[in-house]
C-alpha cells in the first residue's frame, strides 16, 4: 500500500500554479493545491483542480483514428504516419510552409515539445508553432 | 519537529498497530501530505508549520475517508489538530469513517495561529505535544454585526463578486463528501455565470455547512479570490449552536441537527 | 427539519444584509382557504413595507 503526493506544476495555462497530485498505488485519484509553492500560495482555479480527471480517463485517446467515409475510424501507426506525411508534404508545397500551423500541449513532456517544434521548424519550416499555456 | 510524537508513531508502525500514519512530511522545502508506513519515513515528518504556525496545513481526513474506501479493514492513524479532531467526531457520525479503524495523533496549536484563527479550542483531546492555547476572541462576526442591514449586503455583493467558481472551498473542505453537490446542480446555480450567481451560490453552500463547518479554515485560505468565507460559516455554526444548542464536532453521542442517520 | 432550516436560513439572511422577514413559512392546509389568503395578504403587505428586493435593486443600477 503507497499513498504520497507528488509535487508538479499544473499543465494548463501559463501561469505555473504549484499542485499536488493525490497517487494511491500508482493511480492518480485527486489533486491538492500546494500550499508551499510561491505561485498561487495554495489557490487554484477549477482548471487546476481537476488536473487529475484526464489522466485515466476512459476517453484518452489509445490508438490512431483516420477519417474515413467521414468516420474516425481507428488505423495502424504506419498508415496513420504515411497518410500525413503524403499529405502535409503537398501542402507544403502547394501553399507553401507557412500554410501550415502546430498545435502542441502543455500536458506533453519538455521533450516531446522540443521534438515537434524541431520538426515544426527544421522539417516544416515554419515558426507557426504555440500551444495551450500561452492563453 | 515533536520528537515525542515520532516516538509515539514509531511504536505504532513496529508494533504493526496500523498499517500506515497519515500526516505531512516535508521534502526541499516543501510540505505535503504523506502516508508513512515504515519508521525511517518519520525523519521527514512535518505539523504543517511553514513560514508560520499552520503555513501548511492540508484536508487530511479527506484523503483518510480514501484510503479507507480502499482498506476498509485496515486501521490507520492521522495527525489531528483541535479542529481535524471535531471534524474526526463529524465524519463517524456521519459514517463517512469508524472510529475503532482510526486512531488519532494529536497535535495543539500555537497562540499566534489560536488567535488568527479565532479558535473556539485550538487543541484536541487526544492531544500528545504542543501547546493548550486559549480560546481566541472572535472579532469577524461582531464587525459584520456592527454594520447596518444595507451595509452588510453591499459588503457581501462585494466579497462575493470576486468569485471565479473555482469550486476551491468546496474541494478542499474536509467534510464535504457529497457524491453529487448542490452547487454543480443546473437547475440551482446557472452553468457559466462569473461571478456565480450573487449571493445565492455562496449562501447555498454556508446552508451546506450547517452542522458540517469546523472552522479549520482551510476555505478561506484556497480562495484564490480571498472572500471571507470563514466569518460567513463561523455565523452559521454560531446560529447552530444558538438555536439548537448542537456543537459541531464537540460530542460523539449527539448528531447536528440536520443529520438523520442512526448514531448507534 | 424544513423548520430547522428555515431558522438557520433566515439568521444567514439577515447577516448577509437581507431583512429575514422576507422569507416566510407557514403551515396551511388545503381545507384552510381563508387562513391561506389572510397569510398571503399579509405576507404582501409586509413586503411593499420592506420595499424592493434589494438585489434587484443593485442590478438595476
Amino acid at each position: 500500500m503507497e499513498f504520497k503526493t507528488v509535487l508538479t506544476t499544473c499543465p494548463y495555462c501559463g501561469c505555473g500554479c504549484g499542485l499536488l497530485l493525490e497517487v494511491l498505488n500508482g493511480r492518480v485519484i485527486g489533486t491538492l493545491p500546494s500550499k508551499t509553492s510561491p505561485v498561487n500560495e495554495g489557490k487554484l482555479c477549477v482548471k487546476g483542480w481537476m488536473v487529475h480527471e484526464f489522466i485515466h480517463h476512459p476517453k484518452r485517446l489509445t490508438k490512431p483514428l483516420m477519417k474515413k467515409g467521414g468516420e474516425l475510424k481507428e488505423a495502424s501507426w504506419d498508415e496513420a504516419l504515411d497518410f500525413s506525411a503524403k499529405q502535409l508534404k503537398e501542402i507544403k508545397e502547394r501553399y507553401g510552409p507557412d500554410s501550415i500551423g502546430v498545435l502542441t500541449s502543455a500536458k506533453c513532456t519538455n521533450e516531446e515539445n522540443y521534438l515537434l517544434q524541431k520538426f515544426t521548424r527544421a522539417v516544416l519550416g515554419t515558426n507557426n508553432i504555440d500551444h495551450c499555456a500561452r492563453l | 519537529m515533536s520528537q515525542k510524537v515520532k516516538e509515539h508513531l514509531k511504536k505504532l508502525l513496529i508494533e504493526k498497530k496500523i498499517k500506515g500514519f497519515l500526516g505531512l512530511r516535508e521534502t526541499n522545502g516543501h510540505v505535503m501530505p504523506h502516508l508513512f508506513t515504515r519508521p525511517e519515513e518519520l525523519e521527514f515528518l512535518s505539523i504543517g508549520d511553514w513560514k508560520k504556525a499552520g503555513g501548511a496545513r492540508y484536508p487530511l481526513n479527506q484523503i483518510l475517508i480514501q484510503l479507507t474506501i480502499a482498506y476498509p479493514e485496515e486501521t490507520f492513524a492521522v495527525l489531528v489538530r483541535g479542529c481535524d479532531e471535531r471534524g474526526l467526531r463529524e465524519l463517524f457520525k456521519w459514517k463517512q469513517l469508524e472510529e475503532e479503524k482510526i486512531i488519532p495523533i494529536g497535535v495543539g496549536c500555537p497562540d499566534e495561529l489560536a488567535k488568527t484563527c479565532e479558535c473556539e479550542k485550538p487543541f484536541p483531546d487526544c492531544q500528545i505535544d504542543g501547546p493548550k492555547a486559549e480560546k481566541a476572541e472572535g472579532k469577524r462576526i461582531h464587525q459584520i454585526e456592527g454594520m447596518r442591514l444595507e451595509e452588510r449586503l453591499q459588503f457581501w455583493l462585494k466579497e462575493f463578486n470576486r468569485c471565479i467558481k473555482c469550486f476551491g472551498c468546496r474541494n478542499i473542505c474536509p467534510m464535504c463528501f457529497c457524491n453529487e453537490c448542490s452547487l454543480e446542480e443546473e437547475l440551482l446555480v446557472e452553468k457559466g455565470d462569473i461571478p456565480p450567481d450573487n449571493p445565492t451560490f455562496h449562501l447555498v453552500r454556508a446552508m451546506h455547512m450547517v452542522g458540517r463547518c469546523i472552522d479549520c479554515g482551510l476555505c478561506e485560505e484556497a480562495c484564490p479570490g480571498e472572500i471571507p468565507l470563514r466569518t460567513l460559516y463561523k455565523k452559521i455554526t454560531e446560529i447552530v449552536e444558538k438555536e439548537f444548542g448542537y456543537k459541531t464536532g464537540y460530542n460523539l453521542d449527539e448528531k447536528s441537527p440536520l443529520n438523520i442517520i442512526e448514531v448507534k | 427539519m424544513a423548520k430547522k432550516r428555515l431558522t438557520v436560513l433566515q439568521k444567514l439572511l439577515q447577516f448577509s444584509g437581507i431583512h429575514p422577514e422576507r422569507l416566510r413559512m407557514r403551515w396551511v392546509s388545503s381545507a384552510e382557504a381563508a387562513e391561506f389568503v389572510h397569510e398571503i395578504t399579509e405576507f404582501v403587505e409586509e413586503i411593499k413595507r420592506l420595499g424592493p428586493n434589494p438585489l434587484k435593486v443593485k442590478e438595476a443600477a
